[in-house]
């Protein structure tokens, strides 16, 4: 017993102080403190160095995003008198390169001007025949350049000014022109002879090409006049074939008449307001389709297309811009729809000038002012009186950056416009929007096309609810599989096969993502529309499965030879094999139930079925969630105090029990931390969404369809739009809402998890 | 070792000032009625024994104290009584424990229903993260009891058993984590008593408090005793004296020596008992 009592201590050893000296401690202590100074600013500059970062972060976002929110800003840069003042002006415009001013006149001739001084540099006169005079001016939409004038004699001249560009002495020379593009004749619009008083043309560049004109004749007939032209191979001459058609139906008091690029439609406006809708797409039977009061008591002072010939803005003498076109109901039958309206200006509408490549607009008032408003976001982004007099006049150049104005005065103004981003605004991000050629309003992503009419379609809205979708269904596949894993795996299997168990699955995490994306596209979605029922009945009969076969297994004998622990490696063999059957049996069910073709039975019975579709996004990035989930979650389950299970087991309780009474609301915080990050992953996950979805940017949360996330809308678009364009900023502001997104689902998963943890701190 | 005498005197003067001062007769185990047979006991974690031939008897509505140095097994041999072992895998049992005559390492015996009718306190308060309401009700529940009537019932009854109910009435719904060390472990005690259990078994509930709290723990034992078969592993040897009707002293996995602890404590008949209860190890 005696071992156990400590041997006295030498005096000997007991006096000597094994400790360093005064001095060594003393420089001890001033390293200590230095080290401790030098962690604790290390540290702190760490910590501070990342939540800059992620400042910076927040504001470079905010940087590229916020030039959306801008209006439209206008520079005053010269003022000159219009260079012809003898006759009456007809049209005005600037060209591409901003230098020329292009003035059509009633006498016939187009007078090409230097736009910063108003000097004359060319004219050129129309091929009047004599004795006739210019009646009537009609013009194609802006981009084509045509004009026709319209003559006393019934007949029209078809003119189209351009232009050439040559580089003398390295310097850009722009030499105007004007070409015939029916020759230089006079085409016969009314055969009758009839003075046009007025007209309309348009012309198709595009398919089999050709010309319709629109007049109205001093007799008041309403006369289409079809042309096209024919060359001849041998001689390469041109010759013209003209149709003509008559409609019965005329309005009153006429103001302009339009024409659609399609050739189909014909809208006449009229002093008392409304807008007579023609169908001239058959010219043997053309035929008023009706009438629609656009002014509303308020006489049409302006009229014109927005580019693409689809919607028109209609101004009125109350100063009233509103948007219309032509929408096609169940029945195919088209009417005219007002879309939207604009900022009303408060004096008549003069003149409307249409962007080139946008859906955007400028109107002058007779008050002077000068409205640039944005058909698409519904945006007004500048209302300014820019004159004392009426405004009389408006043009506007291909690229947007340039304007002229004229004043009632005769006086121009050029001025510099910035105009970058009039597409987006709140309700064109996140509200429906009624877009060209829609039956109603949606929310639609479709950011770019080949042609300049295209329309963008900037709804956020689609992008938001896909990753949503994608997210959960992701966590719908991964929550159960990685918290009922994470749990058994941390409080009912044995050690030995946790050990191979819990590293394994963490390995997956480091699984590239790009590799999951490949195999769910390529070989998941082809393999699930084949098999469907075998996907089926696999999640619905599995989980029956395997209680079948923890009961069988309860009964067996050999039962005892194996402890507890060890069943999820039982299960194996089962789930594999009757992952087996349910492949095998997949085909014999499709034919006993589903006629033999499950997927066409679904879209028999009227669900639409995508190959890529978000089951396959559930299950392959709930592989990807899974071992994140998985790992925290079994990290909090493991680290419930022993002495709390314990203590639950000696009261009586199975261990079922003890998990659902004790462990899991002990270990609810990490549980719940390790959902959210789960969830967190999901949002952001790239390549699997990309890869796996099919990225149809829909609004439906339909597991057979697909979707497209905001984080691969990025990836995808990113690289093929325009660095400062409206489409480059949107895919930014996408990147803002997604980081606010995560930012917030993280924000509050902390704040719920610090309750959480309050509530079980003392352990 | 006889220099020592004079102090084991002392000690053995107080241990039986403490039984004589509860005004009782000296305990016979011949007289008792024996709930808990243990016989040819033998544990093994892996190859170490832990328990080697214990051979014991505890008797029916009496206190009985384990006492030893650490290490020597007593908390093992308490934590066979419930078959704690058995959540330690590489934990093997060989021989007896009769429970009013079955064998509780019998095949057919119901673990969960064991460990009901044999409650169980831990040297550290462990109350459940719940309100204290709910951590009395827990074991309850767990039998198919949700009569809120019955559980409020059973919920006093037991609290007041535990002498807790007078500080704790009027927030039973706050969490038990709210309450001072000696309040959780007398929580954990109302919580163990309210699926009435017959013997409860006492992992040195006191270690981790402080004096009063410990005393108040104390009497509580003397209470329980007319109900429940207690027994304590203590490694408070004053405490051992004071509780208890019986100790057994156990070392390095044997037991040395057990019987009524007037005798035990003043007449030790193994001279390691005697070393031990002097003060000379432990």
């Amino acid at each position: 017993m005696n071992d156990t009592v400590t041997p006295a201590v030498p005096p000997s050893i007991r006096s000597r102080s094994l400790l360093p000296d005064t001095e060594a401690r003393q420089k001890l202590r001033r390293k200590r403190a230095r080290r401790d100074k030098t962690s604790r600013w290390g540290i702190t500059i760490a910590g501070y160095g990342v939540v800059f970062a992620l400042a910076m972060i927040f504001i470079y976002l905010f940087y590229e995003v916020m030039p959306i929110l801008k209006g439209a800003t206008v520079t005053p840069q010269a003022t000159y008198n219009l260079p012809v003042q003898d006759a009456g002006l007809q049209r005005f415009l600037i060209e591409r390169y901003e230098e020329l001013g292009i003035q059509y006149t009633d006498d016939g001739r187009v007078t090409f001007f230097d736009a910063d001084n108003g000097e004359i540099r060319s004219q050129f006169e129309l091929p009047i025949p004599e004795e006739t005079e210019i009646t009537s001016f009609a013009h194609t939409e802006a981009i084509g350049a045509v004009t026709a004038q319209g003559l006393s004699n019934g007949q029209a001249i078809i003119s189209r000014h351009a232009f050439d560009l040559s580089f003398p002495v390295d310097r850009r020379v722009i030499t105007p022109k004007m070409e015939f593009p029916f020759g230089e004749e006079p085409i016969t619009v009314d055969p009758a002879g009839m003075a046009l008083e007025h007209l309309a043309i348009e012309t198709v560049t595009r398919g089999r090409g050709g010309s319709l004109m629109a007049a109205i004749t001093a007799d008041n007939r309403l006369i289409l006049t079809h042309l096209e032209t024919r060359s001849n191979m041998m001689t390469g001459e041109t010759t013209v074939a003209t149709r003509h058609a008559e409609i019965d139906t005329v309005p009153e008091q006429p103001v302009k008449m339009l024409l659609d690029k399609a050739l189909r439609s014909l809208f006449i406006a009229d002093q008392s307001g409304f807008i007579y809708y023609y169908d001239v797409s058959d010219l043997n039977n053309p035929r008023l389709v009706d009438r629609y009061d656009a002014g509303q008591g308020s006489a049409i002072t302006a009229i014109d297309f927005l580019v693409g010939t689809v919607s028109l803005i209609i101004g009125t003498e109350s100063g009233e811009l509103s948007q219309w076109f032509l929408v096609r109901d169940e029945q195919n039958i088209n009417s005219l729809v007002r879309i939207r309206d604009f900022k009303a200006h408060g004096a008549a509408i003069t003149n409307i000038a249409p962007e080139y490549t946008r859906k955007g607009f400028l109107a002058v008032d007779a008050a002077g002012h000068l409205g640039v408003h944005y058909g698409t976001s519904a945006r007004t982004l500048f209302l300014e009186q820019k004159a004392n007099t009426a405004l009389i006049g408006v043009a506007i150049s291909q690229v947007n950056n340039r304007i002229l104005l004229l004043d009632a005065n005769n006086q121009i103004q050029a001025a510099g416009l910035w105009n970058r981003h009039p597409q987006l605004s709140f309700s064109a991000l996140w509200n429906k929007v009624w877009y060209e050629g829609r039956a109603n309003p949606e929310y639609i992503w479709q950011s770019s096309s080949a042609s300049d009419e295209f329309e963008s379609k900037f709804s956020l809205v689609p992008l938001s609810v896909g990753t949503l979708k994608a997210a959960f269904y992701a966590m719908l596949f991964a929550m159960p599989l990685a918290i009922a894993g994470a749990i058994y795996t941390a409080y009912f299997m044995t050690p030995k096969l946790r050990g191979v168990v819990k590293p394994s699955i963490e390995i997956m995490e480091a699984l590239p993502t790009v590799i999951l994306g490949f195999l769910a596209g390529l070989w998941l979605a082809p393999f699930a529309e084949d098999n469907l029922p075998a996907v089926f009945s696999f999640f619905i009969l599995m989980p029956v499965m395997m209680l079948l076969f923890a009961f069988i297994w309860t009964k067996l004998p050999i039962r005892k030879m194996i402890p507890d622990g060890w069943e999820a490696a039982l299960l194996a063999p089962v789930i594999l094999i009757f992952g087996y059957l349910c492949v095998v049996a997949s085909p014999w069910i499709e034919i006993w139930f589903f006629n033999g073709s499950m997927r066409q039975w679904f879209t028999d019975i009227g669900i639409t079925y995508d190959q890529r579709n978000a089951l396959i996004v559930g299950i392959a990035m709930g592989f990807a969630v899974i071992p994140t989930i998985f790992s925290i979650a079994e990290d909090a389950v493991f680290t419930v105090p022993k002495h709390l299970t314990q203590g639950s087991l000696a009261l009586g309780a199975t261990r079922w029990q003890t998990v659902m009474g004790v462990v899991i609301p002990t270990a609810s915080p990490g549980i719940f931390s390790a959902v959210m990050m789960g969830f967190g992953r999901a949002v952001g996950e790239t390549m699997i969404v990309l890869m796996a979805t099919g990225n149809s940017p829909v609004v439906n949360f339909n597991i057979f369809e697909g979707m497209r996330t905001l984080s691969a809308n990025i990836a995808v678009e990113l690289p093929e739009t325009a660095v400062g364009s409206s489409h480059f900023r949107v895919l930014f502001l996408a990147a803002l809402v997604l980081l606010a997104l995560t930012f917030v689902v993280n924000t509050i998963a902390e704040i719920i998890r610090q309750r959480l943890r309050a509530r079980y701190s003392n352990l | 070792m006889n220099s020592q005498a004079s102090e084991t005197t002392n000690i053995s003067i107080s241990a039986s000032q403490a039984r004589d001062n509860s005004d009782r007769m000296p305990m016979r185990m011949e007289d008792e009625k024996i709930k808990i047979h243990v016989n040819d006991l033998n544990l093994y974690y892996g190859n170490d024994q832990a328990l080697k031939g214990i051979n014991m008897l505890i008797p029916e509505k009496r206190v009985t104290a384990f006492i030893g140095p650490s290490g020597c097994g007593k908390s093992t041999l308490l934590r066979c009584f419930n078959r704690m072992n058995d959540l330690v895998d590489i934990c093997r049992i060989e021989g007896q424990i009769l429970m009013d005559g079955e064998n509780i390492y019998d095949r057919n015996v119901d673990v969960a229903e064991l460990r009901r009718n044999v409650g169980m306190v831990f040297q550290k308060p462990n109350p459940f993260p719940k309100s204290i309401y709910e951590n009395v009700a827990y074991g309850l529940r767990l039998q198919g009891v949700n009569s809120k009537r019955v559980l409020d019932e059973v919920v006093e009854r037991s609290l007041r058993a535990a002498a807790l109910w007078d500080e704790v009435k009027d927030r039973l719904d706050d969490n038990a984590f709210g309450m001072s060390g000696g309040q959780q472990q007398r929580l954990v005690i109302a919580r163990a008593v309210a699926i009435e259990p017959e013997v409860i078994l006492l992992d040195e509930p006191a270690s981790a408090l402080d004096p009063i709290s410990t005393l108040k723990i104390e009497e509580l034992i003397n209470e329980l005793k007319n109900e429940y078969t207690i027994v304590i592993v203590t490694h408070n040897m004053q405490q051992a004296a004071r509780v208890s009707d019986y100790t057994a002293f156990m070392y390095m996995g044997d037991l040395i020596e057990f019987g009524d602890t007037d005798t035990l404590f003043t007449k030790p008949e193994k001279q390691q008992t005697e070393d031990y209860i002097t003060g000379r190890y432990g």
